[in-house]
């Protein structure tokens, strides 16, 4: 094996070792770093797709700024120990249990349905631009939705701050 | 590409391996004179001299303090969350040796010019956020923890004007690449036809590096040393040096976007980023014994209410102007 397959292995262990230490960790803050080792994974798959601009975006978006703002969640929350007990019934551990495994064959069905041909288009060399034209042209509509999206949920995050229980 | 990158790796190994000894050596040599000219500067300002006794002015006192700081036992506290509290000050580190491969020295002396360059820093400078929580979360201290959760809340708000602060340079300069944005800046600096992005990246870059007046997370008269509190020897030493050399790299980032960078007449382009970086250095300092620390609650209404909205406007109008 070639230099570049050897870290290719390495990259992918650490997002499935980040992954795992995201979903099994007990402590919160141990499951925070095990995701933002698996975002830093999938920075790595994003250069080995040749798209450098989408691996910095990855890791200032999904490390910098939402692993920090879930710190800061962990942060606000209250201690572990004065977890109540309604949050863990048996219910909810099955309808937890049953999105998992559904979630789950889907995945399975089109992972082993896919045939994963290798694109024959050369990649780009400045991606930036490109991008930003795609944005702008042809996917203006869902563009337009995302930002949408953004304006209603920071109307809802300062709604919930300005009223929130019991003050008016 | 990594193909690409690991070829380029291979094949110019010895100037690689030179770059990186460079780096080092410049990282250590830069954290001991900054020490020195802290105090300098402090003394001065305050009507002292500041240390005269070692080497000529005082300038071999650094190196009589990092032989003191590497002889010292490193103790690590029982009750520590053993795997941060060893990681922290290691991945502190991360960030600061990975800015330095973009950061153009000189027209050729530049370890790679890449064409995210800027997102490159930016990206990872969010590391040592996560270092500073890592230090103050593993430390099982409260003041090491108070440290940290402020880290956080003014990261969070001073990393986004100083995003915003650049991107009007990035829209002028129509280029990520920090090579090319030097270029751009033949003649006339970024710094004249955007003063307000440049006070504002100026601001924020003081408020990520947690100097004064901005020092929350580790103000010593209210939490010890913050995150740092329970460190000890050579890893409190590589907290020290990290803080040090993100000073530095904050400043080369606003001499490369609004001061020209390398350009300069006459004088060699490195003596020219070098004086522009040391001089934003200094400013940095004499901010420091020049305000008081501000309350937390300034520092984040400042941020929300001051800095953000100022840069978006900025932002607008560059957008539109250009755009005329």
């Amino acid at each position: 094996m070639t230099p570049g397959e050897w870290i290719f292995i390495g990259v992918i262990t650490a997002t499935m070792a980040g992954t795992l230490a995201a979903v099994l960790s007990g402590s919160l803050i141990y499951a925070m770093f095990g995701l933002v080792t698996a975002m830093f994974g999938m920075a790595g798959i994003y250069i080995y797709l040749n798209a450098p601009f989408l691996a910095m975006m990855q890791i200032l978006i999904y490390v910098g700024a939402i692993s920090i703002l879930i710190a800061f969640a962990i942060m606000l929350a209250g201690p572990m120990y004065r977890r109540p007990k309604e949050w863990t019934t048996l219910a909810k551990f099955a309808a937890a249990l049953a999105v998992a495994l559904v979630s789950l064959l889907l995945l399975l069905k089109v992972v082993i349905g896919a045939t994963h041909n290798a694109s024959e288009a050369k990649p780009l060399v400045v991606t930036t631009q490109e991008l930003g034209r795609i944005f702008l042209d042809r996917l203006t509509l869902p563009f337009e939705l995302v930002s949408l999206l953004i304006v209603v949920s920071i109307i809802g995050a300062i709604m919930l701050a300005l009223f929130s229980k019991g003050e008016k | 590409m990594v193909n690409e990158l690991l070829n380029m790796a291979s094949s110019d190994a010895g100037k690689m391996v030179l770059g990186l000894i460079g780096v080092l050596v410049f990282v250590v040599v830069n954290a001991l004179l900054l020490t020195w000219a802290e105090r300098k500067v402090a003394g001065h300002m305050q009507r002292r001299i500041g240390p005269k006794e070692v080497g000529p002015f005082g300038l071999i006192q650094p190196i009589a303090d990092a032989i003191k700081l590497l002889g010292k036992e490193i103790l690590t506290p029982a009750k520590v969350d053993k795997p941060l509290y060893y990681l922290a000050p290691v991945l502190i580190f991360v960030p600061v040796l990975v800015s330095f491969i973009v950061i153009p020295f000189d027209a050729s002396l530049q370890v790679t010019d890449i064409n995210v360059g800027i997102l490159v820093i930016l990206a990872f400078s969010s590391i040592s956020v996560l270092s500073i929580l890592m230090a103050g979360w593993g430390s099982e201290n409260k003041y090491s923890l108070i440290g940290a959760v402020r880290s956080v809340a003014q990261n969070i708000a001073y990393e986004i004007p100083l995003l915003l602060a650049l991107l009007p340079v990035i829209m002028l300069a129509n280029s990520l690449s920090l090579k090319e944005i030097v270029e751009k800046q033949e003649g006339l600096w970024f710094v004249v036809i955007q003063p307000l992005a440049f006070i504002i990246y100026f601001i924020a870059s003081v408020a990520e590096t947690n100097r004064t007046p901005f020092d929350l997370p580790e103000a010593e008269s209210e939490l010890v040393a913050g995150y740092h509190t329970e460190y000890s020897g050579m890893r409190f030493a590589l907290f020290f040096l990290a803080e040090y050399t993100n000073i530095f790299i904050v400043s080369a980032i606003a001499a490369t976007f609004f001061l020209g960078g390398y350009q300069g007449p006459l004088l060699p382009g490195i003596v020219w980023f070098l004086l522009k970086s040391y001089f934003l250095v200094f400013v940095i300092m004499w901010l420091r014994w020049t305000y008081p620390r501000v309350r937390f609650d300034q520092l984040l209404n400042f941020a929300w209410k001051g800095l953000i909205p100022l840069a978006f406007v900025n932002l607008i109008i560059t957008g539109g102007l250009l755009k005329i």
